[in-house]
């Protein structure tokens, strides 16, 4: 009993002024805000795919960018908020993610259903893969690194949705630059490596976001 | 209710402009609605104290984290389920490595019981001479057959007690016969 006397006269000797952190509303947008730069220049670093316009009229395209897009709101918001002890108190908004990603799902497979023909498959395979972990690597590492100024008391599910954020933002930049209309190539090498990097990030969360 | 929990918010946000006072009575509010949450969930008063003095430190790094327009005691809930969690996971690994070095104990035991024929009798000298505690629980388990579970009720003991003893005293009947 007096060792904890002791510690809070201690603790209240140590305090200073502390600015608060932002809303996770606010953080989750400031945190879109630098992913979206980042994209851009990436874009303008790799270029667009020269069809994009057109394949901007194809319903089927747009719904998956839109889904993706969801994915990426979706996670940044959720990882913002997981990064709180108390989930700031939105719990249900933290869950956000699984709709998105159903809503994904959904999309991919009416895509696929879609795709009969199957367009043909592109000559490369991994080479997808690579390029979308090379772009998430340093939205990884910023987001980590971010993360571990806060408390988070959910860290396997924080670092999973910082790597699906991470490695959506890949995703969006490759959909958006490689001239690929095959739906099993995009579903093999893009969005089944980037869920899978995302529950790499449950482990890599229990490691990282310790406090 | 919502007055306390609204004091509590109060204090914090004068805490986070620096206030000392406030911040002092905040942690010894919270340190008195903690303790019988975590006695509740621990054995010993001083498991307790551990714990409590943890929490408070993590409450102390994780304070940027509230910025008092919300209910405060959800907050250090939070971060209190947090460390009880991490402390029990450590605590129980800790037992289950004991009850592993005991059960590996108890077979190394039983091996040389049967390869070179001895038998509790024929080291009850060497277990007379071990401290009275460990003696007793070593007699109640091996000569009058008794489980730990038993012999926890028996002596009044907690059970994983009674297997850190056995433990304890096993080693240094290994180290003695190696001898």
């Amino acid at each position: 009993m007096g060792n904890i006397e002791e510690l809070i006269a201690r603790l209240a000797q140590d305090t200073a002024a502390v600015k608060p952190v932002p809303h996770p509303y606010m953080l989750s947008l400031q945190w879109m805000g630098w992913a979206m730069a980042y994209l851009a220049v990436s874009l303008m670093f790799s270029g667009l795919r020269p069809d994009l316009m057109s394949k901007l009229h194809e319903p089927l395209f747009v719904a998956e960018l839109a889904a993706l897009v969801g994915i990426f709101v979706a996670t940044s918001l959720s990882a913002s908020l997981l990064s709180f002890p108390d989930m700031h108190q939105l719990r249900r908004v933290a869950f956000a993610p699984v709709i998105t990603f159903a809503l994904f799902v959904a999309v991919m497979f009416i895509a696929w259903q879609a795709d009969n023909p199957p367009a043909p498959l592109p000559t490369h395979s991994f080479e997808c893969t690579m390029g979308i972990t090379l772009v998430s690597l340093l939205p990884a590492a910023w987001i980590f690194y971010v993360m571990r100024k806060f408390a988070s008391t959910h860290s396997h599910l924080a670092g999973c949705c910082a790597l699906l954020f991470a490695f959506s933002i890949g995703a969006i930049w490759l959909r958006l630059y490689e001239v690929n209309d095959s739906v099993i190539h995009v579903i093999e090498w893009h969005y089944l490596p980037m869920i899978a990097f995302g529950m790499a990030g449950l482990w890599l969360g229990k490691v990282m976001l310790k406090w | 209710m919502t007055d306390k929990t609204d004091h509590l918010a109060a204090l914090m946000r004068q805490s986070l402009k620096g206030d000392q006072l406030a911040y002092a009575q905040l942690l010894q509010e919270t340190s008195r609605f903690l303790r019988p949450f975590l006695a509740k969930r621990l054995s010993f008063t001083n498991q307790v104290d551990d714990l409590l003095q943890e929490i408070l430190l993590s409450i102390h790094k994780a304070r940027h984290t509230y910025d008092g327009n919300r209910p405060y005691k959800p907050w250090v809930y939070a971060i209190a389920k947090f460390r009880l969690q991490d402390y029990l996971r450590a605590y129980y690994s800790d037992q289950l490595h004991h009850a592993d070095d005991l059960s590996e104990m108890e077979n190394y035991l039983h091996e040389n019981v049967t390869e070179s024929a001895i038998s509790y009798e024929s080291i009850s000298g060497e277990v007379e001479k071990l401290p009275q505690k460990q003696a007793t629980i070593l007699q109640l388990m091996h000569q009058e057959g008794y489980t730990a579970k038993e012999v926890a009720e028996k002596l009044g003991m907690n059970e994983s007690a009674v297997k850190v003893a056995a433990h304890r005293a096993y080693k240094i009947l290994r180290q003695k016969l190696e001898k």
